[in-house]
């Protein structure tokens, strides 16, 4: 589904990323672990077009995409939920969640995709016109999930969903991770939390100074030496 | 999302509110009328800047400019070139639309901050009054006198006093219409996901480059032809006054007082604040010169430090305390 070939990308020409390689398969639920400054804010940022390659590829069902705006890839179903919970904080959660939706393709489906979120998330359904600044952190986390799942993602790209949350909000966001995998969704997930992803991703990738250091199943990553050096900088 | 606008065009406060205001003329003294119709300018610029400004949280410094290029460039078109006053009012409009689409096209490209975007629209603005004052076609230092107001509507005459009256309060109308109608449109939503945070806007497949340019374009056109409408008003096309960045302030003053990024906020601002400054001015500018600046200074902050987020919230707080609880804030 997803293939990235070669990529090198980072900001203002000076790269962040170096000779990135990777391979998604659709179902897949694939980690990607690192310190911080590892880069894979940058990678996720590179994949839903946020920042521009300097050079390499990516292809997205075939198709190079590394070249498309970022509304492009929405369209193509490469939904990112971005780290922080960017929410919007004035507005209602039902315009939130309708704005997930406003990509052509998601926009003909909207109420439909409504009820799913609402069913995959009650204590959504149960607020639709409270204002999305008066809601917990980990709300928030739903509502920036919801709202991705909205613009009908083929891809979705969690960057950071267990930040700042209360082990049971964490959990309970993860038990949602794992619900939308066995739906047949293709994720990513981007995480500092090892041991959380380890069990929820089939295979990782661990980044370590913008390369991959360490890629393949979760077992394998946990075993590798490399995978903590990668962690502990050393 | 678009029935709001609907329910605003057949409200009956809306239509009353603009009869009420329309025989206002025949009521009060041309002194006051003078001031009303200057307050209605200032209710039709803050209404423009506020798409940009409010709406998309872009605090842009360059509206004189557009304000400018309405009133003297159609001026010098009418005064040196003899080209109708209605026609040079399309003119300066398409011209500042051209000129809008280009400052918003480098603040995307450029990925201006919040404080780069204020310098980079002062720095146009500051552009244009050099290019006013030093162009003997625009009037230069000296500015322009257009004919006098003989009330031929075909030459974008309005009969002075009354009928320039009239002429404004349809512009302000019509200004706050469409902010009202921007609001309750898919473009309103994505302008304030974009103030709101431009990184979520963009995750959720918003077209930030496009979403920008049309604000700003829609905000330029408008002010333009608010430009034209003030200049044929005040007959004399003053540089220092018309593409001054003062009057930029000015407007954004009345817009922030009122309530930044609501369709009523800025109309608000500018209708008690400019009354207010006038009739200060009038009282005491001559026993005490100064004076007045200091009162106007001293209930403006007193309002941004009482209510920072405008009147209009305030007056909607008190409004709901009165009628009792449960009664929701508008958009």
């Amino acid at each position: 589904m997803l293939e990235i070939d070669n990529l090198v990308a980072g900001y203002g020409g000076v790269p962040v990323l170096r000779d990135i390689n990777a391979k998604m398969a659709a179902g897949e639920i694939v980690g990607l672990l690192g310190a911080n400054n590892a880069g894979k804010t940058t990678l996720i940022n590179a994949l839903s077009g946020m920042v521009k390659p300097i050079s390499g590829r990516i292809l997205f069902l075939g198709e190079d995409i590394s070249k498309l705006t970022p509304q492009a890839r929405v369209e193509l179903g490469i939904v990112q939920v971005p780290e922080g919970r960017l929410v919007f904080p004035e507005m209602s959660i039902r315009e939130n969640l309708l704005l997930g939706g406003i990509n052509a393709h998601a926009r003909k489906h909207r109420p439909q995709q409504m009820e799913k979120v609402i069913g995959l998330f009650p204590r959504l359904g149960e607020r639709l016109t409270q204002s999305a600044g008066s809601l917990s952190g980990g709300e928030q986390q739903m509502l920036a999930i919801g709202r991705g799942l909205m613009a009908e993602a083929k891809l979705l790209m969690l960057d950071e969903p267990s930040l700042g949350l209360s082990p049971l909000f964490v959990q309970y966001i993860f038990e949602i991770i794992d619900k939308l995998h066995a739906d047949g969704l293709t994720i990513l997930l981007v995480e500092q939390n090892l041991n959380l992803t380890l069990r929820h991703a089939k295979r990782c990738y661990v980044l370590e100074r913008g390369q991959v250091a360490v890629e393949g199943d979760a077992e394998t990553v946990k075993n590798d030496p490399r995978t903590r050096s990668a962690y502990l900088g050393l | 999302m678009r029935d709001e606008f609907y329910k605003t065009l057949a409200s009956p406060i809306w239509w009353g509110a603009l009869v009420i205001a329309a025989i206002m003329p025949f009521v009060l003294s041309s002194y006051y009328v003078h001031i009303l119709t200057l307050a209605l300018v200032y209710v039709a610029l803050a209404s423009s800047w506020n798409i940009v400004g409010g709406m998309a949280g872009q605090i842009s410094l360059a509206h004189s400019l557009f304000i400018g290029i309405g009133s003297m460039f159609s001026a010098a078109l009418l005064l040196k070139l003899g080209i109708n006053m209605w026609l040079g009012l399309v003119i300066s409009a398409v011209i500042s639309g051209i000129l809008g689409a280009v400052i918003a096209w480098i603040d995307f490209r450029f990925q201006l901050g919040h404080l780069s975007f204020v310098l980079i629209t002062l720095a146009f603005a500051e552009m244009g009054s050099i290019v006013v004052e030093g162009w003997d076609f625009l009037g230069g230092a000296s500015g322009l006198l257009l004919p006098k107001d003989t009330g031929n509507f075909l030459a974008f005459q309005f009969g002075g006093g009354h009928g320039a009256f009239w002429m404004m309060l349809a512009l302000a109308a019509i200004c706050v219409l469409v902010n009202v109608a921007i609001l309750n449109s898919p473009l309103g939503y994505y302008l304030r996901t974009i103030r709101d945070n431009e990184k979520a806007a963009q995750a959720i497949g918003v077209n930030i480059l496009r979403y920008k340019i049309t604000a700003m374009v829609i905000s330029a056109m408008l002010a333009s032809v608010v430009g034209t409408a003030y200049v044929r008003y005040l007959t004399f096309a003053d540089p220092y006054l018309l593409i001054s960045p003062v009057i930029t302030i000015e407007i954004v003053l009345f817009a922030t007082v009122g309530g930044l990024g609501r369709a009523y906020g800025p109309a608000l601002g500018a209708l008690l604040l400019v009354p207010l400054g006038e009739i200060l001015r009038g009282k005491l500018g001559s026993t005490l010169p100064g004076l007045h600046y200091f009162i106007y200074g001293i209930v403006v902050i007193s309002v941004i430090l009482v209510t920072p987020r405008g009147l209009l919230p305030l007056f909607e707080r008190l409004w709901a305390r009165w009628r009792g609880p449960a009664v929701a804030g508008k958009p």
